[in-house]
This record gives C-alpha cells, structure tokens and sequence, in this order.
C-alpha cells in the first residue's frame, strides 16, 4: 500500500502493508534513531508521536490510518518552539526524565500543556488538570523514573512558560 | 524483512450503503473501529494472518452522537474521549465514571465504543456499564441486497462466559441510552483486562430508588475472558426493597451472584477472582446504603 504523509516537516511516500504500525515504520522504513522501539503491543508507552498535533502511540497506529497525516516525533518536536517550555521546566526543576523514556514523556507533558493553554483561549476558558489526571497520563509510559512530586512540579513549570507564551502572542 | 507477510485489502466506506455494500462484498473481512485491542495483541503484525480489514471510522453517521427528547444515541465510531466531551449532564454518572478509568487519555482518543463493545473472545468494562444502565444496541443484518434493523440489548450481545454472540453478517451501528439517571451507581474493575485477564474483575451496578424504595437494581460482573453475569433473579428480587438494607439482605444477595458465578465459570478461573467479586458486591451494597442514608 502507498502511504503519503508528513514525518517531521518532511513528505514521504512509503510502500508498505497496510497494517504495518506506525512505530514499525519509523524504525525500519524511516530512520530507526526516531524510534526507541520496545514492546510494540501499547504496554510500555515508549513510542509517543504527535499525530495531527495529539500525542498517540505509534505502535498502535496502523499504516492505513497515516494517509494525508502529520506526524512528528521528538526529534521533529525538539525543533519546534514549544520544546523550550518543556526544556526549561526540566531545567528549573532538576528533574529529568531517564534517557530511555525521556522522549516520551516529553511529548507526553507536551499533549498535556496543549489542553491548559491552547491559542485563543480565554483565562476562564482554561482546562484545569487535576494532578491525578496528570499523574494517570504521564503514568502512560511505565518508566518509574520519575515520581508523582517530580512529574507534578515539572508539569506546572511547563504550563508557566505556555501561558507566558500565550499571553506574549495574543 | 517480513517477505511472507500479506498486505491486507484496506476497505474505507464513507457512508452507511457504502458499508453494507463492503460487508456483504467481504463477509470474512474483520470490522475495524479504533484498533487499540487489535494492535495490542502480541505478534499482532508478524503472525502472518492479515485478514481483510473494514475500517468504520470514516463513516460521519457512525460518529455522531445524538440527543433526543429520550434518548442519548451514541454512534458505533464514536470515541471514547468523544464521549467524555458530551459532559456530566447528558452521560450517566457510571458511563462517566467507566469511560474516565479505561486508560489514558491519549490511548481513549483511539478507543471506540463499538470495538470496545464487540471485540471477540474478551469483554470489556464499557459492555458491564453499558448493560447495568439497560442500554441498547441498533444492529444491522446484512442478507444481500436487504438490510435489516433491531434493537437488542446490550446484556444480550454476550453469552454468560462473554462471548460475542451476533454472527458475521450483524454489527453495532448505535447505541441507545435512556436519559434517567440513577439515583447511585458504583464502578469498580481491578486488574489490566488487556495485558492479564486472569486476574482482572469489573462490577458495574446502578440503583433507581424513589424515598428509599428500590426501583430498578441492576449489576453487572466481568472476568475478562470467561465471564458476563447480570444477575437478574436478583435484579427482580431487589425491586421494592427498602433501604437502607439490612446484613440479611446484603449477605443473600453476595451468596446468590456468587453461587452463579460458581456455577457459570469454568475450572481454569482463578478463586482471586471469585473473592474479588464477592468483596466488590459487599462492598458496592455497604455504599449504596451510606448514600440512601445521607
């Protein structure tokens, strides 16, 4: 099956069945430093991409859903500005995610910080998060590198800098 | 790498003629709603056995949710984070509550109600919650050129050991939820149905009583892959008890759930499982009599 889609800015055309999940794809058909692969069954939440801007699993994405989609990985997101409010969260805090689920959990804290701050909204507007909502994404990734104060203190750093950001655009 | 691997025929129906026309076209192809299960299975993609494939999540009338002056219809490939949009006022407190603690968001925005309701082999929290509020299911029969519908229960779609009961030419296009909402309502699963179903136990349960007469009382209990027990002797025998109730009554109903469990699995379920249901029913019948007295 011929797939067209974007993978980090960049269009690619790729030959290959039509099942075949997504973290599969990058790891063999792209570049395999995209992916850390790993279970490849949704249990250990180590394959986080943005699809369309919304963070999903890639290994539980199959090829034919990819037709006409944006994905970006970390190493795409790294590359964009909202990267810097996760990076200096990580920076104030001392806390740092593990090398192993570090992109993960980055693109992860970075679907969160979308529905606290999104472009447009007003201050009332605002989802809050309950801390245990935050806990039960981040926990997505089983990695206990992180603990519940860690993930709680980075997570409320980052959504400083995203509403600085929203209020400096708009 | 994958040689020998088969490259499934994709089918992507926009419209509800469009799926008829594919069903009926390709009787063995598997329906495909969000995946998440299918893809979850391990040796998913290199086993070999890529069976035809019938996505439904293009289907805009399969997506919808609609409210009527009775009714909250709810689309087969509505997702389950679609769900939780609609809000508190319209969705039922233990829908609410089963929806919230199926996994994260991220993996909820892939989930779909109707794949979650009609995965083979495995039954999921959303069929105990879904049947303990009586809701109903619109299935659609394909025979050829003709086209039939009815509603049936979502109780009915199982056997008692879970199993999915409609045959291959019938799906789920919607279900149907009845606005009343229930006075209390408990949900409670331990375990990871996915990853070890052996050890896994969901309890739904939704009380309707009017000043401390019990109406309607419905339970549901899950074991994953060898379980599906609404209890409706005692469903019936409830009906007109008074709250709160007594020790008598709590312990009559615990024995007589888990003398059908008993007689309903099989030997390769695990006592855990029987404990853990028996504790969950005592424990759900301790609450509902706290919240009849406040």
């Amino acid at each position: 099956m011929k797939v067209e889609c974007t993978i980090d800015g960049k269009q690619h055309i790729l030959n290959v069945n039509s099942n075949k999940p997504l973290n599969r794809i990058l790891f063999e058909d792209i570049e395999p430093a995209l992916m850390i692969d790993n279970c490849g069954e949704g249990n250990c939440g180590n394959c986080v991409v943005l699809l369309n801007d919304q963070a999903a699993l890639a290994c539980l994405i199959p090829a034919f859903k990819l037709r006409g989609a944006k994905v970006m990985t970390f190493r795409g997101y790294q590359k964009s500005r909202f990267w810097h409010d996760i990076e200096r969260a990580y920076e104030d805090t001392g806390s740092n995610p593990c090398p192993y689920c570090y992109a993960s959990k980055s693109l992860i804290f970075e679907s969160l910080l979308q529905t606290v701050a999104q472009p447009g909204q007003s201050e009332s507007e605002v989802e809050q998060l309950s801390e245990q909502t935050i806990i039960n994404e981040i926990s997505l990734n089983r990695c206990p590198c992180l603990n519940h104060d860690e993930i709680i203190e980075i997570f409320n750093q980052g959504a400083m800098y995203r509403r600085r950001r929203r209020v400096r655009r708009y | 790498m994958y040689e020998g691997i088969r490259s499934p025929a994709v089918h992507l129906p926009r419209t509800m003629g469009d799926l008829i026309s594919v069903a009926t076209r390709f009787p063995n192809a598997i329906f495909w709603g969000g995946g998440t299960y299918i893809m979850s299975r391990p040796g998913y993609y290199i086993n070999g056995k890529a069976q035809d494939i019938i996505y439904t999540g293009r289907i805009a009338e399969l997506k919808r949710i609609n409210r009527t002056d009775r009714y909250l219809e709810i689309g087969s490939a509505v997702t389950f984070e679609q769900l939780l949009s609609v809000g508190r006022q319209a969705l039922p407190p233990l829908l609410h509550k089963t929806i919230e603690s199926s996994a994260s968001k991220i993996v909820r925005s892939q989930m779909s109600v109707g794949g979650s309701l009609a995965t083979k082999g495995i039954r999921f929290s959303l069929s105990a919650a879904l049947s303990a509020l009586q809701a109903e299911a619109e299935v659609k029969t394909c025979m050829g050129i003709r086209t039939t519908t009815r509603w049936v229960e979502v109780g009915r779609l199982y056997d008692r050991q879970g199993n999915y009961i409609l045959k291959s030419n019938e799906f789920i296009t919607r279900i149907r939820l009845a606005f009343d909402k229930e006075n209390f309502s408990y949900f409670i699963r331990t375990g990871k149905p996915i990853i070890d179903p052996s050890d896994s136990v969901t309890l739904a349960f939704a009380c309707f009583y009017n000043q401390s007469v019990i109406t309607r009382f419905n339970m549901c209990i899950i074991f994953p892959s060898s379980l599906f027990l609404v209890p409706q002797e005692v469903d019936i025998s409830m009906q007109g008890a008074l709250l709160p109730l007594s020790t008598q009554q709590i312990e009559r109903v615990v024995k007589s759930v888990t003398e059908q469990i008993n007689s309903e699995i099989s030997i390769d379920v695990l006592p855990i499982q029987v404990e853990r249901a028996k504790r969950f029913i005592e424990s759900a019948l301790h609450e509902l009599n706290s919240t009849s007295l406040t």
